[in-house]
């Protein structure tokens, strides 16, 4: 094993680096991607170090380049795409070497760019590890999990046995506390949850027991309560292991629960490099700056306005039922039923913001779809103005159409990619007499562009020429051109950026201001609701579990569903 | 559309919708640019029949007359093919095409006036003897006169010339056919022009059929769904059985040898395809949050299923549309091939039927009809396959 491997090669270090503290040091790295013609530099000249057991967390918006670096480090870009034109990716390499009978480690630094793919094979999967965002798609799903992290321990090391694999893999899975593992073992990733997938990733990737760990976004698909734990899991297991990790996020809150260093990146540069405790207190670069004070949490909070009005229900729910069947045998008998929204009572009060609070599965997008007609109730009643819709005909919806309109989460979907922008705006007036010719129509369509931040002309566009932000906001733009008066908002800032999320937030408040709306808020994020909305409702499993004013059930939340909610949110504040 | 179209400022003129872009990228691969010019060629070839193969002279002056002899032969065929070819350039060309319904709707009334104008007005002479033209020109009747390219109609016999039927190409004789004569003495190229006819029409036409059909189904079932797509499958499944070579010799025993019902007998067996892509589309586009966007506002069904679906879910489809071409250019040979089809008029499949006839192998019979049958099949599979490369998100490149 002692021999020479030609990528291998040995750097002159300065006194003042003490090479044997830091296990991965980056020097003016640069990545170049090819798209088409053009070249990107998506990783552009980052310098940064991370010691023996440290957790280094890498912040920033979408396309600034956090994921590329992490693949660049354990050179996973498609070479035939990708090149690196300066840099060096110094890693210190464990080996184990076997002299006599005993085995001793020793090391040897390597830069991950210039290593062959033999040695980055052995590199990969036992020294650096990883784990991917999407628990769904990164297990394979025709081998049950425990075959899985047998195959990773297998290779990583010759000569070990399925037997002893067999026992690794099982105290893997133990360590990750997943229950029961010796039944949960024989398990195909269907058969498991997300947080429970995510485990699994996380055993797969520590069996081998890797000096480095690299999450790229490890708990942005999971739930509020799963990512906490998933957190604490990390945290625990990198501190009794001694291995450093590389942690990708845009979620400040998780910065502040698991970091020892951050860095916050910028389209491809590393603006700010620090301690995680003072970068987050006290931000250098104008950039970290921007992007901490978009934070929902830092926001500048409104002033509480006095009640206007005794609050007057605008919607009424009573005792909503919607249940989906579940069908089985050759006669597609109905069994059973998911009960999405269970037994469902709530007033929706004039001129509120109402958050809608749940992880996923809860019902709340249901719930939302339901208060429209979108969705056919299986019993119960909604009102608006006290007038029923359910059981109504598309006829005579129509008219309560216009008063009730819905914003969406994904701004991939939420607009016709065939039609103008003008076009989206104008055909729902039409419909409903607003305007009384086209010219007119297309005068109003720019007053609510203009109401949404929008540019006049930009209605002459066609969706895919559009941010994700924009798109959002000509979705809110759709919804408000019919004038209504009460608007269902389903995650319309899941999807996006924390500035652009402060962006549509303030926007919110102000249109909800100037037309004297009201707004269902659907939302998994707190730290949202807390800014935003006047009343909160939480939802789990399709039931109510708690309602009231925000600071009630944010401040002092009375179910224990709803407080263990409320810890697991990630907070800024240290 | 109509006036928020016209309103659009020209600064913003560039902005190109999603059909442009596809079709853009799709007719931007080698593959499709081949398959685009043979149909090009097919279509020019249909469309100028009678200008390009024609035994009658195009121009001819008479005593100092100058007359175009041909026009009087026009057939009906003749006239509807060149003016759906002019109705097509117009509204291309015009602000109609701005918008595809309105392109479609003008499309569908100007064919149809003309189609019912040619029917009354065009009254060829119900015979022609092609050979008193021959004669004209031989004994210097005209002081001058044009041919067209290929001097022999598609149905001009020969039958003052007695030589034999069935030459080979550029065999020495009185006349030089570029691809030898057929079994009745007629030219093979001037016929492989005038059948490309049948090949456009039964493609496009059989397929229209079957594209019109299966998308209102499926369209249906897929935004229905319950009840409708249970009994509409079942409709799908029952005629996806129904053989149709066996019905259309059938069909063709009872009814006799009609182009155009064998054209709607195509149509009507093969929607079954289109009906499953479309419910497939429309199921998926359902969730779509623009479309529950339309319905939260109210808009009718009609608008929700024929402008906030049907385009969104159209393209998939036209992949199909365009193996389904290929494949009734391929049922029409067949059925010509098997002496089922059309009687007199020129098919490529029916003249492929004569290369084995009279106990001799007569290959350019069977070079000519069959590399053409092969080179459009091979055509529209092309630009079927560059659509579906186009159409994956997966193979998109970034080039707009």
């Amino acid at each position: 094993m002692s021999t020479q491997t030609s990528g291998i090669k040995s750097y002159k270090l300065t006194p003042s680096e003490k090479p044997e503290h830091k296990l991965l040091q980056i020097k003016n790295l640069q990545t170049h991607l090819q798209a088409g013609k053009r070249v990107v530099k998506a990783v552009d000249d980052v310098s940064f170090s991370i010691n023996k057991g440290e957790t280094f967390c890498l912040v920033g918006e979408s396309g600034s380049g956090k994921s590329i670096l992490a693949l660049s480090v354990i050179q996973l870009l498609p070479a035939r795409i990708s090149s690196h034109p300066s840099g060096v990716v110094l890693f210190d390499w464990r080996k184990q070497e076997n002299v006599g009978q005993v085995s001793i480690p020793t090391y040897k630094q390597v830069d991950m760019l210039t290593l062959e793919e033999d040695d980055l094979c052995d590199i990969r999967g036992s020294r650096i590890a990883m784990i991917f965002q999407e628990p769904m798609t990164s297990l394979n799903p025709v081998y049950s999990v425990g075959e899985q992290i047998m195959e990773a321990l297998l290779l990583h090391n010759n000569g070990m046995s399925e037997e002893i694999a067999k026992q690794r893999a099982l105290k893997a899975m133990q360590e990750v506390q997943i229950k029961d593992a010796e039944t949960r073992f024989n398990n195909y990733p269907h058969e498991m949850s997300g947080g429970q997938r995510q485990r699994i990733m996380i055993a797969m990737a520590l069996a081998c027991e890797p000096d480095l760990l690299i999450a790229d976004e490890p708990t942005t698909a999971l739930d509020v309560t799963v990512q906490a734990e998933v957190l604490k899991l990390i945290r625990a297991l990198q501190q009794r292991k001694g291995m450093s990790v590389l942690f990708i996020t845009h979620d400040f809150g998780v910065v502040a629960q698991i970091a020892d260093k951050v860095g916050v990146m910028k389209q491809g540069k590393l603006v700010e490099v620090g301690d995680a405790k003072n970068v987050l207190r006290n931000p250098q670069h104008e950039y970290s700056q921007k992007l901490l004070a978009a934070v929902p949490e830092n926001l500048p909070r409104r002033k509480k306005e006095e009640q206007k009005s005794p609050n007057e229900a605008l919607v009424k729910v009573k005792n909503l039922d919607v249940f989906f069947p579940i069908r089985k045998g050759v006669l597609q008998r109905v069994v059973d039923h998911v009960r999405a929204v269970d037994d469902v009572t709530i007033d929706i009060n004039k001129g509120k913001i109402v958050a809608l609070v749940g992880e996923s599965g809860s019902g709340k997008t249901t719930l939302g779809r339901a208060i429209l007609q979108l969705q056919k109730p299986t019993a119960g009643s909604v009102s608006i103005h006290g007038h029923e819709l359910v059981g109504l005909s598309t006829k005579q919806l129509k008219p309560w159409r216009q008063k009730m309109q819905i914003a969406f989460q994904d701004p991939q979907s939420s607009l016709n990619p065939r039609l103008l922008v003008a076009k989206t705006l104008t055909e729902p007036m039409k419909i409903h007499g607003i305007g009384s010719n086209d010219d007119e129509r297309i005068e109003l369509a720019g007053e609510v562009l203009e109401a949404v931040q929008l540019q006049r002309d930009f209605m002459w566009r066609y969706p895919h020429e559009f941010s994700g932000g924009q798109r959002q906001r000509i979705g809110l733009a759709r919804a408000l051109a019919l004038n209504p008066e009460f608007i269902v908002c389903d995650e319309i800032t899941s999807a996006l950026d924390v500035s652009v999320q402060a962006e549509v937030l303030q926007l919110l408040l102000e249109i909800r201001d100037q037309r004297d709306l009201t707004l269902l808020f659907i939302t998994h994020n707190i730290s949202v609701v807390e800014y935003l909305c006047d009343e909160t409702i939480v939802m789990k499993s399709g039931k109510v579990v708690e309602q009231g004013l925000t600071e009630d059930v944010c401040g002092n939340p009375q179910n224990p569903y709803t407080q263990k909610l409320i810890e697991a949110v990630p907070r800024l504040n240290l | 559309m109509s006036n928020a179209t016209q309103n659009r400022p020209s600064d913003a003129a560039q902005s190109s919708g999603f059909m442009t872009r596809i079709l853009r990228r799709t007719f931007s691969e080698a593959g499709a640019k081949i398959g685009l010019f043979w149909v090009s060629v097919l279509v020019i070839m249909a469309v100028f029949a009678p200008f390009l193969a024609n035994t009658v002279p195009l121009l001819a002056s008479e005593n100092g007359a100058v007359s175009a002899p041909f026009l009087r032969y026009f057939t009906v065929e003749d006239v509807i093919f060149l003016s759906v070819f002019v109705i097509v350039i117009v509204i291309w060309l015009s602000p109609l095409s701005r918008t595809f319904s309105r392109a479609t709707t003008s499309f569908i009334i100007l064919t149809t006036i003309a189609t019912v104008l040619a029917n009354t007005f065009v009254k060829p002479p119900q015979l022609i003897i092609y050979d008193d033209f021959r004669t004209q020109q031989a004994q210097g009747k005209y002081d001058w006169s044009i041919n067209a390219p290929v001097a022999f109609s598609a149905r001009d016999y020969m039958r003052d010339v007695s030589e034999a039927p069935l030459q080979e190409p550029l065999a020495k004789s009185q006349f030089k056919h570029v691809m030898g004569t057929e079994e009745n003495g007629a030219d093979v190229f001037s016929r492989m022009i005038h059948a490309s006819r049948v090949a456009l029409s039964i493609g496009f036409i059989a397929t229209g059929i079957a594209l019109v059909i299966g998308v209102i189904l499926g369209g249906l079932m897929g935004y229905f769904s319950g009840i409708v797509d249970m009994l509409g499958m079942r409709l799908v499944e029952i005629f996806e059985s129904v053989p149709t070579l066996f019905l259309l010799l059938t069909f063709v025993a009872f009814f006799g040898r009609n182009i155009y019902l064998i054209m709607v007998i195509i149509g009507l067996t093969s929607w079954s395809g289109y009906a499953r892509y479309a419910r497939a589309e429309f199921l998926k586009l359902r969730k779509q949050d623009y479309v529950q966007a339309a319905i939260a506002s109210g808009l009718p069904l009609r608008s929700i299923l024929f402008r906030h679906m049907l385009p969104n879910g159209v393209a998939p489809l036209l992949v199909s549309v365009s193996f389904g071409v290929a494949s009734a250019i391929l049922a029409e040979a067949t059925l010509s091939f098997l002496g089922l089809g059309p009687v007199d008029a020129p098919s490529w499949g029916q003249m492929l039927n004569q290369s084995i006839r009279a106990s001799t192998f007569n290959w350019w019979m069977a070079v000519f009809p069959g590399g053409a049958i092969f080179m459009t099949v091979f055509a529209y599979n092309l630009i079927g396959e560059a659509l579906r490369d186009a159409l994956d998100p997966k193979s998109a490149k970034g080039d707009d």
